[in-house]
């Protein structure tokens, strides 16, 4: 806390500079620095203690949940509300809706399983995308496809969605669809994955692809960033050492930005994890399914929150569940977040990026 | 350089505590204004106070719910009525949670729901019919489908369109080997719940009651469909060759003009019979002597050889107890125009809904007297 404070001191060298008109004010509010710093502590705390009580209300909400559901929630794969017209029947000491189970097993694999898809096209194609805007395009037209790319990261989610479910998942459905199921899906041992019924454009590669769209944009700015930060002097080595471009870019600039990309890559992958409406818009919404095959109609633990939520509410014990879903849906985002600083911490930890394989 | 920078700081630091600061005193001086302005409607309720009634749910009665929205806005002047279809699971939710005054439902309140939110009342205000609706171009003649083929279309057993099982109630009727696109409601759904009675009453053995409600867990049909709203059903229907969904009587003009046709359903004699006013008034009629005062009753299914089996009364979720005396007048006045004048043919011709019979409009009035302010 004070070391940041100390570190906030003009570094610029320039004595005391005249006040201008917000600064003056500010400084004549702020007199003696006790405010700003007081407020500077609490902003701290402020995220910190939203974690906790999140968490908190979270576990006290999802106890009757675990308690009936127990370790069957991660284990099972039928989900179901239960009928609202039966009678109420008793369980294991607690009063439920007859038919009444949770097995969230193909909402976590959904949710998981959609972000890989995701991550696994966007992250070539993005760094593909920075290298090429950095060191091919002229930079007028580079600075209008960057542009491009910030305004596609700022297109609301529903808008990709319904485009998604009209548009993109029917054309996917019908012109792509079939050709992967006509070559991968005729390779021994991945016929079970990728063949089988195609589907109608709702399910789990739209929705792999949708969130590869709305992660794209995310990770290919931040890399274009990073990349564009790489000094030219090692990368003119590299080309006086007699390196095509594309070694260049493989042996140099990438290793350079190693851990900015993982960092990039998980920024997305937290994004995609998370992402709500557009998901929900395509995926099929089917309860409690595990696709069979790469274009089975499935959910996620968003999408499921989001379109079931009006029933869970009206039963006791369904919205305790839903409570457990988001608890698990945190876990899977926290993890991710963790995982993503260890192996930043991994990669810059590695002395000099340069040189590594030569 | 640096104290320009220092200070955007510290604006955009402060700027969010600013933005919460505001939030907090506005919120409380329009709470406090909130109440004051309640209570001078209450008391200005004799007089010429304006209050808003606000509406969501089922998107089966939303058409004529609209209709009646504008006339009402002509008729009452003073009350203003705001609506949404969202579907009957968040009608019911918003009305139990008390986020509107009206929850419109096609599914009555369980017993359960009852339990939990106590106060809680249904007050049918018309019939309406659900269609189950099809994309199978050629085929002119209604198809004949009955409960034991619906179950086993969409629990995926039966995939085409000249299965055996289709072609064996439909004689005389070619029909294409088209593979079978079932749709079905993404969101919490009245129409679901009545379709999905409709199945568990024809055929138990294949479609159990855990799976009847207005949220289900469908079956793993390939290929299967998700879709939001009546209207999501009618377009993704419309552009799905071979697709097959449930939807209600209200858009029934809607999905003839997306070229869909509209099946014949068997009832429990084993008749098919399409919607029309008189197959909907001869299966009320089998049921509407027993509806109970709550009015709360599932009219699936009717016994009559003519009646259509899936029809419903259309519920107004509310509570008894309202926060104002001047809202509670309101809403009682809304309610018995919507079954008075709002159930002439003006209204309920246009989207295909039957007015309620005698003793269930008196059960209905006696149910809108009981709210109070």
């Amino acid at each position: 806390m004070t070391t940041s404070a100390t570190n906030v001191q003009p570094d610029g060298g320039a004595g005391s500079p005249p006040p201008r008109r917000l600064g003056a004010a500010l400084r004549g509010v702020f007199r003696g620095d006790g405010i700003i710093r007081w407020t500077g502590r609490i902003g701290a705390f402020v995220p910190l203690l939203a974690l906790i009580l999140i968490l908190l209300v979270l576990v006290v909400r999802a106890l009757p949940a675990i308690q009936f559901a127990g370790f069957k929630f991660f284990s099972g794969s039928t989900w179901n509300f239960g009928s609202q017209y039966g009678t109420p029947v008793k369980s294991d000491g607690i009063l439920h809706e007859p038919g009444e189970v949770f097995g969230a097993l193909p909402e976590i694999l959904g949710t998981l399983v959609t972000s890989a898809i995701a991550i696994i096209i966007a992250v070539p194609v993005s760094i593909g995308a920075a290298l090429v805007i950095v060191e091919r395009l002229p930079r007028r037209l580079a600075y209008y496809v960057g542009l491009f790319l910030e305004l596609l990261a700022g297109i609301p989610s529903v808008i990709v969605g319904l485009w998604g479910a009209l548009t993109f998942g029917p054309f996917i459905a019908h012109h792509i669809a079939p050709i992967i199921a006509d070559t991968l899906g005729k390779i021994p041992g991945l016929t079970g994955f990728f063949g089988g019924d195609t589907g109608n454009g709702q399910g789990l590669l739209t929705s792999g692809l949708i969130l590869a769209v709305m992660v794209i944009p995310i990770i290919a700015a931040t890399a274009r960033d990073l990349i564009r930060g790489v000094p030219i002097l090692p990368r003119e080595g590299a080309v006086a050492l007699g390196m095509s471009d594309w070694e260049t870019a493989r042996r140099v600039t990438l290793p350079w930005v190693g851990a900015g990309l993982i960092g990039a890559a998980v920024l997305g992958l937290a994004r995609a994890l998370g992402e709500t409406i557009a998901v929900a818009m395509v995926c099929g919404v089917a309860l409690g399914n595990l696709p069979t095959n790469l274009y089975g109609a499935m959910t996620t633990i968003a999408a499921n929150i989001v379109q079931n939520i009006d029933t869970a509410i009206l039963d006791p014990l369904d919205i305790r569940a839903f409570a457990e879903l988001a608890l698990v849906l945190m876990v899977i985002t926290l993890a991710t977040n963790v995982l993503a600083r260890l192996l930043v911490r991994r990669v810059s930890g590695t002395a000099l990026p340069v040189g590594r394989g030569l | 350089m640096s104290i320009r920078f220092r200070t955007i700081c510290a604006a955009a630091a402060l700027a969010p505590l600013a933005l919460l600061a505001a939030c907090g005193s506005s919120g409380s001086t329009s709470g406090s204004s909130g109440s004051a302005s309640a209570s001078a409607t209450a008391s200005a309720s004799s007089g010429s106070g304006s209050t808003t009634l606000s509406e969501t749910g089922s998107t089966l009665l939303f058409p004529l719910f609209g209709a009646w929205q504008a006339a009402y806005a002509t008729a009452v002047p003073a009350v203003t009525i705001t609506s949404g279809g969202t579907g009957s699971g968040t009608g019911i939710a918003d009305a139990a949670t008390g986020t509107v005054t009206i929850g419109a439902s096609d599914a009555y309140l369980s017993s359960a729901q009852l339990a939990q939110y106590k106060g809680l009342i249904n007050i049918p205000l018309a019939v309406a019919a659900v269609n189950v609706n099809y994309n199978v171009p050629g085929v002119t003649k209604p198809i004949n489908l009955n409960g034991k083929v619906l179950a086993q279309i969409y629990a995926g057993k039966i995939t085409t369109w000249n299965n055996a099982a289709i072609t064996a109630i439909n004689p005389g009727v070619t029909l294409p080997n088209l593979k079978i696109v079932t749709l079905h409601r993404a969101d919490s759904s009245g129409s679901t719940f009545l379709f999905t009675s409709y199945l568990n009453d024809q055929d138990p053995a294949d479609w159990s009651s855990s799976n009847v409600g207005t949220t289900i867990t469908w079956p793993s049909a390939p290929g299967s469909l998700a879709e939001t709203g009546s209207g999501g059903m009618v377009s993704g229907c419309g552009s799905t060759k071979g697709c097959i969904a449930y939807i209600g009587i209200s858009y029934a003009a809607k999905a003839t003009a997306a070229s869909l046709g509209t099946a014949a359903l068997a009832n429990k004699a084993g008749k098919f019979v399409s919607a029309s006013t008189a197959s909907i008034n001869a299966a009320l009629a089998t049921f509407s002597g027993s509806t109970p005062k709550t009015g709360a009753q599932s009219l699936i299914d009717t016994t009559a050889p003519t009646g259509y089996p899936i029809i419903n009364y259309e519920y107004a979720i509310v509570k008894t107890t309202q926060p104002s005396a001047a809202t509670a007048s309101a809403l009682k006045a809304f309610l018995k125009w919507t079954i008075t004048t709002g159930a002439s043919a003006t209204y309920l011709g246009a989207v295909g809904f039957e007015p309620l019979p005698a003793n269930v409009t008196t059960i209905a009035q006696n149910e809108i007297s009981s709210i109070s302010g």
